[in-house]
């Protein structure tokens, strides 16, 4: 039964074979042309022989006919290569890599291979191939293939069934992996939960202090009520605080009972955080290694394109690649893929110079590019790409950068060497003349550098000039997970990657000037920028307790000369972190790196260090002086609650207030506002009329009721838009009643004036 | 209490219209007794089979009905074919996203997965009408993109016969033309999911140039 589901999943695996068939043809065949040794010649003939010769045989199963004959005509041009019949000429191993090239769009062009165009493509191809046989009178038309694929030679080399490996779709892996890593929050929200539990139980423990404080006056009561009657109290009193005394003695107990099944919870949960720990730690660190791939695989397909590019561009180039066994993260590996060919493009088309031109430096006429992968250490590898070429000119580069207004031309004449040559990676800064379909639109290094950084890795380049550059790339070997710092500003956490920090520090208060304008911190004797989070993010500060110790907390960042001291409210430990995008609709928010869910549930931005110094460089912040202006202002400022069910409503209710200078706090209904009402100094409460447990009326009659804040102004903000709403309102006693649907802020802050 | 209910019970039971109850077994006895035929059950059962898997077709919908979501946003009903939603959430935490333009409200955790809720409001530069408690979250999606829209409740799924739909009143809605389906007789703002899905407008992709 060849059912549709069948011959595709036939067509895929067959795409697969034929990718790796071609891969290792078309490595063969650059082989082949450098290789000198006749024995060496016919090992490499006997293996791309072999290839085409299995390329056509799948082929044919699937019935791609057009790659069928491709193959066969392939097969046949090796087949007297071998037999030294023909001496492949460099024409003919252009045509060679043109057929595999042909064999692999094939491959792409939607299966079915039948379009005219294309079989006349195929036509000529192999048409060309049997002419580029020239002078090969033997073979005329080849015999019609084997029926099967079938071996001449004793040990084939079809992949032998190794015992114990399976090929599965590296999709499939891909997905296990990110499944495995979804159980870090799993991790993390069992951490979260047993931190709680923690609580409850200190809490508890709290409550037993209180309770023993309590115990001498309930001893005391005890003797009062066991005293004969009459003499005290009276005989029902006696009886009343009898039930009172029994109903301490079972709430004693009951606490007493809560504690140590909320205890024994606790260390179950911390048990299971343990376990949990270990079982995903192992999970992903197993499927990690699964995961890790023979460099090769980004690799091979260098040689073919630096020999293409060579020939479009007129300058000779060998390859020389080494480390292709080490074997690296696959996803380090797929991410490195584009910055690598990028970067050896480069080297041929900005590097190595024409022949013409080495001769004259008394080089030799072909340019060596090298590629070597190496394991630093044991978590690191380097990756280096290298040419003999021309070398960067650091002059030139920095009249480039500020023509294309890059930097100015003051900065430029204070740049060293190496700062010039950083300029490189700054986007918009291209020394090619002319813009080319290989480089030229200045974006390539910038964009080699972002993925570099991306990983957790650096980029650094060297460059001579007339000698060459060298372009190094140290890189993870996996990618370990995710570490951030949390800090908070205002009422939001953050994450900033723990890669990008440098340190984090406390320091005192007078440690920080004002210089030129702009707020500076002395750390380790060394003066650093100082930037607030707050203002950078432009997220209103919280109000109350800033600064109130005479600290200052800061995480730095940046490197060099460019390091940036960034102020946050409080750094609140570090963790692993899952990394998520924020969405389809948000591909890339300035500043913000991605998301990730806490251990509460709740979402937090993870900040994108990057995007931050170049921020804080551009002085998005503002200016100290306007700050420390805000920061003097000592008036006591007026305290308004606000008791609002819904979200966002309390935030815009918050927001509203807080720019119109109240300080504030809110409750999510009436109960709570109650509780904060009893501890808190509130000058003021607006309340919403919905809520759930205790409504804005009940609320309002309760503080009228109360003895200590009876007077306390109460605004009323509804939906309720009725006459009797209205009457309800003044007869709970609040002192002003405002409708939602007509609300306005300048209508709620005139309200707010006139009552405190 | 319990005494009360007690009272009423006895004297609803006094009151069942015996005679009509009566009635009606009486005509669904004769109904049973009548019988119907093999065949004709057969055809019946066919016909109701018939009816219960017959797919929805394009044209009905285009032709005939809508199927719409229609939820309340501050003091005005909108609808979004249902075709386009993926879910209905309650508003718990919404976490601020800095640096996004204001009708990015924040992202919102849907188990495990990060989305991005927005105000439709701001986003169509609609005027600010009263406070609001904006408590629902619409999940709305095509194949690429996928959003949360704010609501302050949601009313439930109605089909709208496309007869009925008319294109916008200028002075209806501030709802501009590109992003409207069209206005039903009640005054629901339909809006047309695809355009919103698919507008680069509501892509916030901002690059940090040197």
């Amino acid at each position: 039964m060849m059912d549709d589901d069948f011959q595709k999943r036939l067509l895929a695996t067959f795409k697969v074979e034929t990718k790796e068939r071609l891969a290792a043809l078309s490595s063969g065949l650059i082989a082949l042309e450098k290789a000198t040794e006749h024995e060496k010649r016919q090992e490499i003939l006997e293996a791309v022989f072999r290839e085409a010769h299995s390329m056509k045989g799948a082929a044919r199963a699937v019935s791609m006919a057009g790659i069928e004959s491709l193959s066969h005509a392939l097969e046949s041009v090796f087949a007297q290569c071998k037999r030294q019949e023909i001496v492949p000429s460099p024409a003919l191993f252009d045509l060679l890599h043109r057929t595999t090239d042909t064999i692999e769009t094939h491959l792409y062009s939607s299966g079915a291979d039948d379009a005219t165009a294309e079989k006349s493509g195929v036509r000529e191809l192999i048409l060309s191939l049997e002419k580029g046989v020239k002078g090969a009178p033997s073979p005329p038309a080849p015999p019609p293939a084997p029926p099967q694929p079938e071996y001449r030679d004793g040990p084939h080399p079809e992949k032998p069934a190794v015992a114990g490996t399976v090929r599965i779709s590296a999709g499939k892996l891909d997905s296990l992996l990110h499944q495995a890593e979804e159980m870090l929050t799993a991790k993390i929200s069992a951490r979260q939960r047993a931190a709680e539990l923690d609580e409850i139980s200190a809490a508890l423990a709290s409550w037993e202090k209180e309770w023993k404080k309590v115990r001498p006056a309930v001893r005391r009561l005890r003797k009062v009520q066991q005293s004969p009657a009459g003499r005290l109290v009276t005989d029902s009193d006696a009886g009343q605080l009898g039930k009172l005394l029994a109903f301490f003695d079972w709430n004693h107990a009951a606490v007493k009972s809560l504690e140590n099944r909320v205890h024994n919870l606790a260390k179950a949960a911390a048990n299971d955080r343990h376990l949990l720990d270990g079982m995903v730690d192992a999970l992903l660190g197993d499927l990690k290694e699964v995961l890790m791939l023979p460099c090769s695989t980004i690799l091979e397909v260098l040689p073919k394109m630096v020999r293409d590019l060579g020939r479009d561009r007129g300058k000779e180039a060998e390859l020389a690649v080494t480390g292709e066994t080490v074997e690296i993260d696959k996803r380090v590996l797929e991410e490195m893929k584009d910055p690598l060919i990028h970067l050896v493009r480069n080297c041929i088309d900005h590097g190595i110079e024409k022949p013409e031109e080495r001769k004259r430096r008394s080089k030799p006429a072909c340019g060596r590019i090298t590629v070597a992968v190496s394991l630093i250490g044991t978590s690191r590898i380097e990756m280096v790409v290298a040419d003999d070429g021309a070398g960067m000119d650091t002059a030139m580069l920095a009249d480039v950068a500020v023509q294309q207004g890059v930097i100015t031309r003051d900065e430029a004449s204070r740049m060293g060497n190496e700062e010039s040559l950083e300029l490189i990676f700054k986007s918009g800064v291209s020394t090619s003349p002319i813009i080319t379909d290989l480089s030229g639109r200045g974006l390539g290094l910038a964009i080699v550098r972002e993925k570099v950084e991306k990983l957790g890795g650096t980029v650094t380049v060297i460059s001579e000039p007339l000698r060459g550059t060298t372009f190094r790339m140290v890189l993870p070997l996996t990618l370990s997970t995710y570490r951030g710092v949390l800090v908070s500003v205002g009422e939001q956490t953050f994450i900033v990657p723990s890669a990008g920090v440098e340190r984090v520090a406390r320091i005192g208060k007078e440690s920080l000037k004002t210089a030129e304008n702009r707020e500076t911190v002395e750390l380790d004797g060394v003066a650093l920028s100082f930037v607030r989070l707050a203002d950078l993010l432009q997220i209103p500060r919280k109000e109350g307790d800033r600064d109130d110790d005479g600290l200052i907390q800061l995480f730095l960042i940046g490197s060099g000369s460019s390091r940036i001291a960034f102020g946050v409210d409080g750094i609140l430990g570090e963790q692993e972190v899952l990394v998520k995008s924020l969405g389809p609709q948000l591909p890339r928010v300035r500043n913000i790196a991605g998301a990730t869910v806490l251990g509460t549930g709740k979402v937090a931005t993870i900040l994108h260090p990057g995007d931050l110094v170049k921020s804080a460089a551009k002085g998005a912040a503002i200016p100290a002086v306007a700050l420390s202006r805000a920061e003097r202002e000592e008036v006591p400022r007026k305290s308004v609650l606000i008791a609002e069910d819904s979200i966002t409503a309390r935030t815009l209710l918050k927001n509203i207030l807080e720019t119109a200078g109240y300080r504030t706090s809110t409750a999510v209904d009436g109960i709570d506002a109650l509780t904060q009402l009893r501890t808190e100094q509130i000058d003021l409460v607006v309340s919403d009329v919905d809520m759930p447990r205790m409504n804005g009326f009940d609320l309002t009659a309760r503080i009228r009721k109360s003895r200590e804040i009876a007077d306390l102004p109460v605004v009323l903000v509804t939906s309720l838009d009725s006459r009797e709403d209205r009457e309800r309102g003044i007869e709970a006693g609040a002192n002003a009643y405002i409708v939602k649907s007509s609300f306005d802020q300048s209508n709620l802050l005139e309200v707010i004036r006139r009552l405190i | 209490m319990e005494r009360k209910r007690g009272k009423n019970g006895r004297k609803q039971r006094q009151d069942i219209d015996w005679q009509g109850v009566r009635q009606r077994l009486d005509a669904a006895a004769g109904l049973l007794d009548r019988g119907v035929s093999p065949e004709g059950q057969k055809s019946i059962l066919k016909a109701r089979a018939l009816a219960l898997a017959r797919e929805p077709h394009a044209e009905e919908t285009a032709g005939g009905y809508l199927e719409v979501l229609e939820f309340l946003l501050a003091y005005e009903t909108y609808g979004i074919e249902m075709s386009w939603v993926s879910e209905t959430l309650p508003l718990k935490d919404l976490t601020p996203v800095p640096c996004t333009p204001p009708f990015v409200l924040g992202l919102i955790n849907v188990r495990g997965q990060i989305v991005s809720v927005i105000d439709i409001k701001k986003f169509f530069d609609l005027p600010e009408k009263g406070l609001t408690d904006l408590n629902k979250i619409i999940i709305v999606h095509d194949g690429g993109m996928a959003f949360g829209i704010l609501a302050d409740a949601v009313c439930g799924v109605r089909s709208i016969p496309l007869a009925e739909l008319q294109p916008s009143l200028p002075t209806l809605t501030g709802v501009r033309e590109e992003y409207l389906k069209g206005v039903t007789r009640e005054r629901t703002v339909v809006l047309d999911g695809r355009k919103l899905l698919s507008d680069r407008k509501i892509i916030v992709h901002e690059e940090m140039e040197d």
